[in-house]
């Protein structure tokens, strides 16, 4: 039988030292809940397991300071339900209470939860269907491409690949303009989160901007009075559990009436959280009214390419941010 | 004899199920088990080439890999997967090179562990040479049948429809959608006592182990069918599943237990589901509303070689007077596992079509679609001019317009306008579903001590068919719920029918009391008078005999003694809806409110009213929870539910529960179900007639009409998304 080694890191220093001694084959694990369905479903085959659960320290979630720190072990249901965040940052807490459901986010971590893989069926699908995936495969082609692309995405795509990037909380943090902290061998080192996220291009299978053998320990979130303004809103197939057709983190700094800075990305519609920063220049100086929100809305859209099935998201991509721009500016009232 | 017979009792496994104690197929401890998995198809058609193996045998804890090679033996039988009781028809994977759909097992690992059969399964090399196929029926290579599967008519219905004064003729499109049942179905069989006992969460124990055994070829009597609790059947658990004769054929040729649970992502290719089909409806109506002419056209996708009927036409000319009819049900084959019977198996799309062309006729005729429907209420079939054996679908609409307040429902859409600026659509649809019996045998014991045993046909499917049993012995007995021992889903203690078509409730509630009443008759004579009031089993005790047990054979109406034999056999043996001298349905109208948020075009299920004409009312609790489960899955069907092909590849591409989007709990809103409660006696001496399938007829229908009002949009196809309305 295929065989599994695992240990059990109690420091980052330790961790990164038992997945550099394991070699071909290791992986970190922290909540599981993404790895494990990866592993159920051919995806992932790991031979050796690094569990990064436990590390000392590693679920601080500190907002005394400048900066909000989450360490990056810090549940997702612990964040979403931290009085500083409800009430400071509601698109932070609201991109997590609407992801998965609270039996996942009672594991999932909200470092762990940046890696979250595609929910693309081709990529998935690996046990009945084996279709041509570059995520997969690299070389095998794109099976989304022509086929069933409702769920796909209409910003960010290339030609061998369409997946939509899947998270929420991902994309709250892209408009709060977090910094994802990582440490490694070679030491440690802060990447904006958007410069974490890559775009497909020809290399679809790489998808963030991590080492093998690096671990996220941690998500510093400028402090900001827009965090009050925010919100996060998700549109999807039903109410509860499921991945967002299209979603929009928004938060606005206000002068008087007039929005000084909006800071908006969005989700469900791009390969990975898509700052929109044609719409944010829209709103500048502007007041909160719905013209003015649908069109900011649409041209977060301007250049969007959709696919067979899934032109639609343009519309609503654009009515969701539309929606969300007018309750974010309703929390200032 | 006093106890109430409606009442609100709790289900007599409330507790064992609760605490997980209930041991389900796939939980029973047999020592040594074997663990299996399949490996699937990875073409939609063709021819295995060859199999390497070895790669796999050399998985540690690997005990043996089965291929084609292994299994010719087995005989394809009208008992097999999909044949639906025609010889001819059906297809049993792993009995020879033939792929015929994407997802058929082509090899069967046994492992000593699960982890060794996964990983082996995983490790066994295929090699096709694979054959153009279609996946769809709207593809080229798509066969449609010569003959329609089914024709029904009455009067001239063309010529009516031509000189009618509001005629409709639409096109509805149902997706293809599968049951996902929570227990996963597996197969465990084990030699125990001398006899191969295959455990399986069937829903028809009987015909499970006597088509088990001929195509294994072996005596009836040495294979036994247990089914001790099936956790949801749907439908999907009705017959032999693809892997069932390949487990116990495992077993038999290792002479050792074998299990295997099908993953998910498998049984949406392996396990039947409800087809993709086409609806055309054409209605006439003269100015007041008087239905005038149906006609009724239907398509089904089948499988290439399943005896599956396309059923659609059934129900609808039920429905109301319509004057004349004319109908057809056909089918177009295609590259496909088998589908099957799906809770209101035909009735639900046929509904969710009908009953929204009626939506659209109310619309045209400019009348309430309530006041429709009563202006179009019928007492007779207009097929066989037979008269219904109780029809109160009447007072289902009346009364569930006035619970729902449904006189605020204005005609022009978007017109009631919520104070969130959603818009407010109202919506009424109605359903029917087939009065049907199966024949039972019961035997009764009852000891002096109090306790009471019963075996009879029946399979426990979470609808609280034990529970049916138990109310009807509490009210002829008195005996004490705890002290009662129900077996059902054995063939070991009785033969089983399939519990299936709403029949579970109305066979075995006359069976469990004629029972007690001729047990109450035999202790009578016994004790040599009336019995007094009482209990049974101290009467019994003072006879100084430690137990009394009597037999009982139920023969459904219009049925002779014959029927008995076929119930052992495992033929089916049910009756309804034409009988005699009446035709058997019952009947529901089903009241929706949405509201649709103008923005992004999500639509809410605020609120559903459904009131139900089945008969007597066994049991309120589970009755009340029977309406609400149909009524979430005719929302789920209205706005969720579609497997999706991949015309390029066949298969299913969304086979798993995250991604086969069905209600959660936030979809759903309120759901007020009422009764009429009057007994059925015509069709059997419980009067009753079923609940669980027709409790989901028309409620799909109902939510459609509400987005309609509410929109202004019909939309021909469901699931209705987001992007249909935005």
């Amino acid at each position: 039988m295929r065989s599994l080694s695992y240990v059990q890191a109690k420091t980052v220093r330790e961790a990164i030292e038992a997945y550099a001694a394991a070699g071909e084959g290791a992986r970190y694990i922290a909540g599981g809940t993404t790895l494990y369905d990866l592993m159920k479903l051919g995806v992932e085959r790991p031979a050796h397991l690094v569990d990064i659960a436990s590390l000392e320290g590693a679920d601080r979630i500190d907002t005394s300071g400048d900066v909000l720190f989450f360490g990056a072990g810090a549940l997702m249901a612990d964040v979403a339900e931290n009085d500083v965040v409800r009430r400071d940052y509601p698109v932070l807490a609201e991109s997590l209470s609407k992801a998965a459901s609270q039996q996942l986010r009672n594991m999932a971590t909200v470092g762990g939860n940046l890696l979250q893989r595609t929910r693309c069926p081709y990529f998935r699908n690996g046990a009945i269907g084996a279709y041509p995936c570059n995520k997969r495969a690299p070389g095998s082609g794109c099976a989304a491409i022509g086929g069933l692309d409702r769920g796909q995405a209409v910003l960010g795509i290339s030609n061998a690949c369409t997946a939509v990037s899947p998270g929420d909380w991902p994309v709250a943090l892209t408009a709060m303009d977090a910094t994802v902290e990582i440490q490694g061998p070679a030491g440690p080192r802060s990447v904006p989160i958007a410069e974490f996220y890559r775009l497909p291009g020809d290399t679809p299978h790489l998808e963030f901007e991590i080492e093998a053998g690096e671990i996220v320990t941690g998500i510093s979130v400028p402090k900001t009075e827009a965090g009050r303004n925010s919100t996060y809103l998700k549109v999807r197939d039903r109410e509860s559990y499921a991945f967002a057709l299209a979603s929009a983190a928004v938060a606005l700094a206000m002068d008087g009436d007039h929005i000084r800075q909006a800071n908006i990305a969005l989700g469900g519609v791009a390969t990975r959280p898509w700052r929109a920063r044609e719409a944010e220049a829209l709103l500048n100086l502007r007041t909160i009214e719905p013209d003015i929100a649908l069109a900011a809305g649409r041209a977060a859209f301007a250049d969007a390419r959709p696919g067979e099935h899934n032109a639609f998201k343009i519309e609503l991509g654009a009515r969701t941010l539309a929606d969300a721009i007018m309750t974010a500016g309703r929390k200032m009232q | 004899m006093t106890q109430e017979r409606t009442a609100d009792r709790p289900r007599v496994d409330a507790y064992e199920k609760v605490l997980g104690r209930a041991l389900y197929a796939a939980d029973q401890p047999i020592a040594g088990l074997l663990h299996a998995m399949t490996v699937p198809a990875t073409i939609a058609k063709g021819r295995i080439e060859a199999i390497d193996a070895t790669a796999a045998q050399n998985v540690r804890g690997v005990v043996r890999i089965f291929t084609h090679e292994d299994f010719s033996q087995i005989k394809t039988t009208p008992a097999a997967r999909g044949a639906y009781g025609q010889p001819g028809k059906g297809h049993q994977p792993m009995t020879s090179p033939v792929v015929r759909h994407r997802g058929e097992p082509v090899a069967l690992v046994v492992a000593d562990t699960l982890e060794a059969a996964i990983e082996g399964a995983e490790a066994v090399k295929v090699r096709y040479a694979p054959e153009p196929f279609s996946a769809r029926m709207e593809d080229e290579l798509a066969s449609p049948e010569a003959q329609p599967d089914r024709q029904l008519s009455s009067g001239d219905a063309e010529a009516a429809f031509a000189a009618a004064d509001h005629r409709i003729d639409v096109e509805y499109l149902h997706p293809q959608q599968h049951h996902n049942p929570i227990e996963l179905i597996s197969t465990t069989a084990a030699f125990e006592d001398g006899e191969l006992r295959i455990y399986e969460g069937t829903q028809a124990a009987s015909a499970f182990a006597g088509g088990l055994a001929g195509m294994m070829g072996l005596e009836p009597t040495r294979l036994r069918g247990v089914s001790p609790y099936t956790g949801g059947g749907f439908g999907q658990k009705n017959g032999i599943q693809e892997q069932s004769v390949l487990v116990a054929s495992a077993a038999a040729l290792l002479r050792r237990p074998v299990k295997l649970v099908m993953p998910r992502g498998q049984l949406f290719h392996t396990a039947s589901y409800r087809p993709r089909s086409r609806h055309r409806v054409r209605l006439g109506a003269d100015g007041q509303g008087r239905l005038l002419a149906g006609l009724y056209e239907t398509v089904q996708q089948n499988s290439r070689y399943d005896g599956f009927a396309c059923d659609h036409g059934a129900n609808p000319p039920r429905m109301y007077g319509y004057h004349t009819w004319q109908g057809n049900d056909r089918i177009v084959r295609v590259d496909t596992q088998t589908p099957g019977h799906q809770r209101a198996p035909h009735e639900h799309p046929a509904s969710y079509a009908t009953e929204c062309a009626m939506d659209e006729l109310a619309e045209a005729v400019g009348m309430d679609p309530v006041e429709l429907r009563l202006a179009n209420d019928a007492q007779s079939d207009p097929i066989t001019g037979k008269p219904y054996s109780s029809r109160h679908l009447a007072g289902c609409l009346r009364r569930g317009a006035e619970m729902f307040d449904w006189s605020r429902r204005i005609a022009d859409p978007g017109a009631l306008v919520a104070d969130n600026g959603d818009l407010i659509g109202l919506g009424v649809a109605c359903g029917s579903y087939k009065g049907s019996m199966t024949a039972t045998v019961t035997t009764l014991r009852l000891f002096a001590s109090g306790r009471c045993e019963i075996a009879t046909s029946g399979h426990e499917m979470g609808q609280g068919i034990r529970s049916v049993i138990a109310a009807e012995l509490i009210e002829i007995l008195g005996v004490d719920p705890a002290k009662l021992d129900i077996h059902i889903g054995d063939t070991g203690h009785a033969p089983q029918h399939i519990t299936a078509g709403s029949w579970g409730t109305g066979s075995v509630a006359p069976a469990a009391r004629s029972a007690a009443m001729k047990l109450r008759e035999e202790l009578s004579v016994l004790t040599g008078a009336p019995l007094s009031e009482e209990p049974v089993h101290v009467q019994l005790a003072r006879t100084r005999r430690p137990s009394l047990e009597v037999t009982v054979n139920t023969i459904p109406l219009g049925k002779d003694a014959q029927i008995i034999e076929q119930l052992r056999r495992g033929i089916p043996s049910t009756t309804g809806p034409e009988y005699p001298d009446f035709m058997a349905f019952s009947w529901i109208a089903h009241f929706a409110e949405v509201h649709v948020e103008r923005s992004t075009a999500r639509v809410r299920v605020k609120r559903v009213v459904s009131v139900a004409d089945c008969g007597r009312v066994m049991n309120r609790r589970t009755a009340e929870s029977q309406v609400r489960g149909g009524v979430v899955w005719g929302i789920g069907a209205a706005l969720r539910e579609a497997g999706e092909t991949d015309p390029r590849f066949g298969g299913v591409l969304n086979n798993d529960l995250a991604e086969y989007v069905v209600p959660v709990n936030a979809d759903i809103g309120a759901i007020d179900v009422d009764f009429i409660d009057q007994p059925d006696f015509k069709l059997n001496m419980s009067g009753v007639k079923g609940l669980g399938e027709v409790a989901m007829v028309g409620a799909a229908a109902a939510v459609v009409n509400a987005v309609y009002n509410a929109t202004g949009r019909r939309i021909r196809h469901l699931p209705i998304r987001i992007e249909d309305l935005l």
